[in-house]
């Protein structure tokens, strides 16, 4: 246990500025929506003359506007990049800061086995994740809710959530997985994110080129889209299994290679 | 004597670079071992396979008798390391990080790290990012000590420690030793070895030339001959079986010799001489003699 503590006492700062910058997104976000419904306009007609490639870009979809629930829709997606780049780099970081930070040869000469400290930086790295959730769900319930005029969007915001913590869970696990299996450990982050960053392209080129659809499986940003999972929707379990399948998987490619391979002293 | 650490034709390869290859000796409980060579010629990936930091390529090692990369969790108990470069968390103090150490072992150790800190003159309440690298390096001793190890493992301790500390730090080891602790020190630095250590392994491009005690190494196996003649020699006059590092330079003849000592006399009472000293050589000339033999 004295290593989770460690770790989450390291990552307590950045875990601080994430929540500050969740919130300010949620707040900016919807009191953007605020002024345009005020307006008298109706957005749909502004966004029905936008060009489909800028729609797709920028998140817009097939979304209803005019209501709270479709603009937080669009606002999640900003939520999900954040979380997921959280995510990514958390994961990827844990594991190879030892060997970066050069520290490996204190760490790693206690009396523990290289499993049990993977597990304690799993934990720590979940418990993260977790935080990170929570005050996204607290923060969008409270505040889109002042938007909301009585549409129920609670269950709907709610059900976002569980989606955006399956791709918290599978971007951390790549992230592990690519700084287990990596022995040089200043490129784990930056490749993680940069499988994130492709992913994320994809996704958008799918958006707009539909002979392309097949790819939605290799893009976990086309897994739990806030205009299929709210209203009803849910959760695809195609995808659900998918996510999960990769995350156990992941995860046991972490525990694998960190325990076979020399460590970069 | 039981063996703390046996090396049994332990080789590791990176790649094209070289490792070591075909290790093996033992260290012997309750003794000081040295383990010696130059930059790069294998003495810290050694170490490192025997804290299963590193795995072998080959062969094997056993510390407390058990198998160093299966048991490791368990023998890590009872061993103290000390590495050649200290890096700890920037962002710690001295004592948060000498706690953290302490936690990984089941014992309260509270007592000891202010002893240590106190040996070694250590500012507890310093941020590590703030301390200079001997300050880092003390850290280090005191953070491989706190948990009264069995054995001690030592990587180049001595860098950039200043004489007083190295002086305070021997010492300590002496302490230790007295207790009962067994240690391994690696060093280049010949004259640290020759005063504290038992015995000595010699390494040369990862692969062991020599496992002998200091005493021997120094007394029964070489002399230093200095000789002074009257008129100038031939050069070869003093080339015969077991004579190295020959040097002559005019009517000055110098050279190492290991074997019958007759012999060399007789060469020498056949010329006139001025003058002849008989050293026991330093173990630097020694070591250079492994160097250079098969170079």
């Amino acid at each position: 246990m004295n290593i989770y503590w460690k770790e989450m006492k390291t990552y307590r700062k950045s875990l601080i500025f994430w929540s500050i910058g969740i919130l300010l997104m949620v707040v900016s976000g919807m009191s953007k929506y605020a002024g345009l419904s005020s307006s008298g306009q109706s957005m749909n007609d502004l966004m029905a003359d936008m060009p489909k490639a800028l729609k797709a870009i920028v998140g817009v979809g097939d979304l209803d506007l005019n209501s709270a629930s479709g603009y937080y829709g669009l606002l999640y997606l900003y939520l999900l990049l954040m979380a997921t780049i959280h995510a990514a780099m958390l994961g990827a970081n844990i594991i190879s800061k030892e060997e970066r930070d050069k520290t490996s040869e204190f760490l790693f000469v206690k009396p523990v086995s290289r499993n049990s400290i993977i597990t304690s930086k799993l934990l720590a790295a979940l418990t993260n994740i977790v935080i990170f959730n929570l005050v996204t769900l607290i923060s969008s319930i409270l505040i889109v809710g002042q938007y909301s005029k009585g549409e129920a969007i609670n269950g709907d915001i709610a059900i976002t959530m569980v989606g955006l913590f399956l791709s918290q869970l599978l971007f951390m696990s790549i992230g592990t997985g690519i700084a287990a299996v990596k022995r040089k450990p200043k490129t784990a982050g930056s490749l993680s994110t940069g499988i994130l960053l492709l992913t994320f392209i994809l996704s958008v080129a799918i958006d707009l080129n539909e002979q392309i659809e097949g790819l939605k499986y290799i893009t976990p940003f086309k897994y739990f889209e806030p205009k299929n999972v709210m209203y009803g929707g849910g959760l695809d379990p195609v995808f659900v299994v998918l996510s999960v399948g990769m995350i156990v998987a992941l995860f046991f490619v972490t525990y694998v290679f960190f325990k076979k391979r020399d460590l970069n002293v | 004597m039981k063996n703390v650490i046996e090396i049994d034709h332990l080789t590791k390869t990176y790649g094209k670079a070289r490792g070591i290859t075909n290790i093996s000796f033992n260290v012997e409980e309750g003794e000081i071992f040295g383990f010696i060579g130059p930059n790069g010629a294998g003495k810290s990936t050694t170490i490192r396979t025997l804290l299963s930091l590193i795995y072998p390529t080959s062969g094997s090692a056993k510390i407390f008798g058990k198998d160093c990369i299966e048991f490791a969790p368990e023998i890590k108990k009872e061993i103290g390391y000390l590495p050649s470069e200290v890096f700890y968390y920037d962002n710690m103090k001295v004592i948060e990080l000498l706690k953290y150490s302490a936690s990984f072992y089941k014992k309260d150790c509270t007592k000891r790290i202010k002893e240590l800190a106190e040996i070694m003159d250590l500012d507890l309440t310093k941020k590590i990012d703030d301390l200079s690298l001997g300050n880092k390096k003390k850290v280090g001793i005191v953070q491989g000590l706190l948990h009264e190890p069995k054995l001690i493992i030592l990587d180049e301790p001595t860098s950039g420690l200043d004489p007083l500390m190295q002086q305070r730090f021997f010492e300590l080891l002496e302490a230790e030793h007295k207790k009962g602790a067994t240690v391994l020190f690696s060093s280049h630095i010949l004259t640290e070895v020759q005063r504290l250590c038992d015995r000595v392994a010699i390494i040369k491009e990862g692969e062991i030339v020599a496992v002998e005690k200091i005493s021997t190494l120094q007394e029964n196996n070489y002399k230093k001959f200095k000789i002074h003649t009257k008129a100038n020699l031939d050069a070869d006059y003093f080339n015969l079986a077991g004579v190295s590092n020959l040097v002559v330079n005019n009517d000055t003849v110098s050279f190492l010799f290991r074997g019958n000592l007759n012999s060399v006399m007789k060469k020498i009472s056949d010329v006139e001489i001025a003058n002849v000293w008989i050293d026991e050589p330093d173990l630097e000339e020694i070591f250079m003699h492994y160097y250079v033999k098969e170079a």
